[in-house]
């Protein structure tokens, strides 16, 4: 008995902060209320019967669960330590900028390389756009009415823009319709909205790629045979002379506005560079 | 098919009821015919045009205007925008009177 006792004894006074943080370990109160009680020599003797029983109880118990709750701490405990370094490594410092472009969001890089046919039937790639401003829009010439309205609003940005504060921007217009664009139909259609207007056409699988590369929705609906309209989102992008894709306007621009927001991205490129 | 193929192939092609002349044709068509059925709202509408666009029998003449004017999947998309826009409107209006189209 006194062995069991020893035991005992060093066995809580070794495990003393977990019974602390657990106080549902009903043993526990046991225990503590045991060890207070073996304090005073005088109540220690007078429930000698209580004791041993009790302390075997829980000692049993207590050994067993006290095997198991300081690893589970530790390994809790190592799990936030793990947390919070993860948080502190990703986190990004304040003031510490890596970014030297103007443009601070890290967005997909869109566009890409592309080959297409243009209204002259010449065939034409990215290269021969590079050193300019382009702003290109991805349409279809039998559009009912949003595509009309879009190459109208883009030639008279284009216009404002060259007239206004003379700067250059070229308008291109990309068919997401190639099987009924071809190029003389682009050169009529466009002829009556701007000279400027650059059309590019092409077999469909060269389309399809570029548009992929530009993240480009389209597809065929509404068809009848050889009648139907395309759904797209009518969005038009601003391109640097890099070839590098700046910034996406979409239907809620009107001419002035996207005049302006072009102008400004003109400004901020021309500070930066 | 390569590029060149395809630069040389269908060159004369020309849809011409997509330039502007057409178009503007079909918008004039289009809008005298919603015009139409704006005026004769009171009646009750008999005919069916597509996608479920009714109208009266008065409107008759220039429905067949609009769809001479302008391509078949072009009505579609102004009747189906014009539906909606109606629904919209009804439904901004009058609350709770009417349910349904």
């Amino acid at each position: 008995m006194p062995i069991s006792r020893f035991i005992f004894f060093s066995a809580k006074h070794r495990f003393a902060h977990a019974s602390n943080l657990l106080p549902r370990f009903g043993s526990s109160k046991r225990i503590q209320s045991c060890g207070y009680t073996k304090s005073a020599k005088n109540n220690y003797y007078k429930k000698p019967t209580g004791h041993p029983v009790v302390n075997v109880e829980t000692q049993a118990s207590r050994s067993s669960g006290a095997y198991i709750i300081p690893p589970i701490l530790l390994g809790f405990g190592g799990l936030l330590a793990f947390l919070h370094y993860n948080d502190e490594r990703r986190a990004v410092k304040i003031g510490k900028d890596s970014y030297t472009g103007s443009d601070t969001a890290a967005a997909p890089i869109i566009g890409g390389p592309f080959t297409l046919v243009n209204s002259e039937n010449q065939i034409v790639n990215e290269q021969d756009f590079l050193g300019n401003w382009v702003l290109l829009y991805f349409g279809y010439t039998s559009s009912p009415d949003i595509g009309p309205d879009q190459v109208r609003i883009m030639a008279k940005a284009i216009d404002t823009l060259e007239s206004k504060e003379n700067l250059k921007v070229l308008p291109v217009f990309v068919t997401i319709d190639p099987q009924r664009d071809t190029p003389a139909q682009l050169r009529a259609y466009l002829k009556e909205f701007d000279p400027r207007i650059v059309g590019l056409g092409g077999p469909v699988s060269a389309v399809r790629q570029m548009a992929q590369e530009y993240r480009v929705y389209f597809k065929k609906v509404e068809e009848e045979g050889d009648d139907y309209l395309v759904e797209s989102s009518h969005s038009m992008y601003l391109i640097d002379p890099k070839m590098k894709v700046v910034r996406c306007f979409g239907v809620e621009y009107n001419a002035e506005q996207l005049s302006k927001e072009i102008l400004k991205e003109l400004k901020k490129h021309q500070v930066n560079a | 098919m390569s590029l060149e193929a395809y630069a040389s192939a269908k060159q004369d092609e020309i849809h011409t009821d997509v330039l502007l002349q057409a178009r503007q044709a079909c918008y004039k068509a289009r809008d005298a015919f919603y015009s139409c059925l704006e005026k004769h709202s009171d009646k009750k509408p008999t005919e069916i045009g597509s996608v479920g666009l009714l109208y009266p029998t008065e409107c008759k003449p220039s429905r067949e205007d609009y769809v001479k004017n302008c391509r078949v999947s072009w009505v579609k998309h102004f009747d189906r925008q014009y539906c909606k826009t109606k629904r919209t409107q009804r439904l901004l209006d009058d609350k709770e009177t009417r349910r349904g189209v």
